[in-house]
């Protein structure tokens, strides 16, 4: 298994500045790198990673690479802010990191962007977005003040018809939210370990938040932690929020509204 | 490992990696040629037959004949957060909208509050169908999946 990893960009960047060939291939080059070696130390399907020497005891925590670590803490903390239903443990104990990795290589793959210089670009790793800038740079919205110029727009895939959209949000330029991400159990199974009790409420949960990995790990937590999971992320994050639940109903804070 | 892209006269241009994520095994190799069949067969649903599941309903047209249907206006409520009123219209019988009226935003709570989340119809979800947009999500997890997406289809219209 596999994931795909889109970037797009705007055809000029700034007014009189044209991506060249060569910044493209250096910007994909830097996201792609970045990819290979978070996924060589925390995938838990390649059995010389790190995560994997950690699962199966080979190597304590307090052994393991600062990367690990770090990661690992974040992923604790993230447990305690959602009240468990995050979790970075699987139920047989092993540690499964997996839920942040993603997040986290989107968000370093975007820092990376940024210091290559680039701020106007769309990065899409596995249905998870994180955008910058704006896809038309030089674009100034009618009527909007202060001017904010034209934002990317993301479409929301039906889980029960992959080929249809079931909603739109606007990211980046200028907005209140810059990443968007999808969790549910409608493209791998189910992946996702529930809380005990918690009913299958949601088959798809999307989180626009600010950063990437907080609309990531809330995405998660809310599949997990069902409606008052949901409850609790709206009101302790600034995120918006579209659910769609297992009769097909969509739930949404008011951020998913025209 | 296949790194694909082009900056092209398109708005905007794609490049797309297919990265070995959580593989143990090499991710196959997608060759041009089949990305842009599976774009044909993909692209004229994005277009086209991808909002007809959704519907394209207009949003305004049923508010006047539906039985149980209106706006109601809560009363201003005291909390801890300040003052509070809430807004609900309902059409047939159910919540199709939850506004909040009047909420005192001196601090970062009290506006919280009106962010919870409340039915929405699918017609009333910020119109995406027929927007132009520029990604997906939710829309692969795997390589496989990605070849008939929506997100595939956004990707080679850009190459």
């Amino acid at each position: 298994m596999g994931t795909v990893i889109s970037l797009a960009f705007p055809r000029d960047p700034a007014p009189g500045g044209h991506l060249v060939d060569d910044e493209f291939a250096a910007a994909t080059a830097v996201v792609e790198s970045l990819f290979q070696e978070l996924d060589h130390t925390f995938s838990l399907y390649r059995p010389d990673s790190e995560a994997n020497r950690l699962a199966r005891g080979e190597l304590l925590l307090q052994n393991a690479s600062a990367a690990m670590r770090t990661l690992y803490a974040d992923a604790l903390d993230w447990r305690r802010r959602t009240e468990g239903a995050f979790t970075p443990k699987r139920p047989d104990g092993v540690v499964d990191l997996s839920g942040l990795v993603k997040g986290h290589a989107i968000s370093e793959a975007g820092t990376s962007l940024l210091a290559l210089g680039l701020h106007h670009w769309c990065l899409n790793a596995g249905g998870d977005v994180l955008v910058s800038g704006s896809p038309l740079p030089g674009s100034t919205q009618p009527g909007s003040t202060p001017p904010t110029s034209k934002a990317w727009q993301a479409g929301i895939v039906d889980p029960a018809d992959r080929r249809a959209l079931v909603a739109g949000y606007a990211l980046g330029a200028g907005r209140r939210h810059a990443a968007l991400a999808t969790s549910g159990s409608a493209e791998r199974g189910h992946h996702i370990w529930r809380q005990r009790g918690a009913a299958e409420e949601f088959v798809q949960v999307s989180v626009a938040a600010a950063d990437v990995v907080t609309a990531d790990v809330l995405a998660t937590a809310i599949v997990a932690g069902g409606a008052p999971m949901l409850d609790r992320a709206a009101d302790g994050w600034d995120i918006s929020v579209l659910a769609v639940t297992a009769e097909g109903e969509l739930l949404a804070t008011p951020g998913f509204r025209s | 490992m296949t790194v694909r892209g082009a900056v092209s006269a398109a708005l905007a241009s794609a490049g797309i990696l297919l990265a070995g994520w959580q593989a143990g095994a090499q991710v196959a190799e997608v060759q041009a040629p089949v990305a842009a069949m599976s774009v044909g067969a993909t692209g004229g649903a994005a277009a086209g037959d991808g909002t007809s599941g959704t519907g394209s309903t207009d949003s305004g047209s049923s508010e006047s004949s539906t039985a149980a249907g209106g706006t109601y206006t809560g009363a201003s409520v005291q909390t801890r957060f300040g003052s509070v009123q809430v807004q609900i219209t309902v059409k047939a019988g159910a919540i199709t909208d939850v506004k909040a009226l009047h909420l005192t935003d001196d601090d970062r709570k009290s506006v919280q509050i009106s962010n919870r989340a409340a039915p929405l119809l699918r017609s009333e979800a910020l119109a995406a169908q027929s927007a132009n947009v520029q990604t997906i999500s939710g829309a692969t997890v795997t390589s496989d999946a990605y070849l008939t997406s929506l997100q595939a289809a956004i990707d080679a219209a850009h190459l």
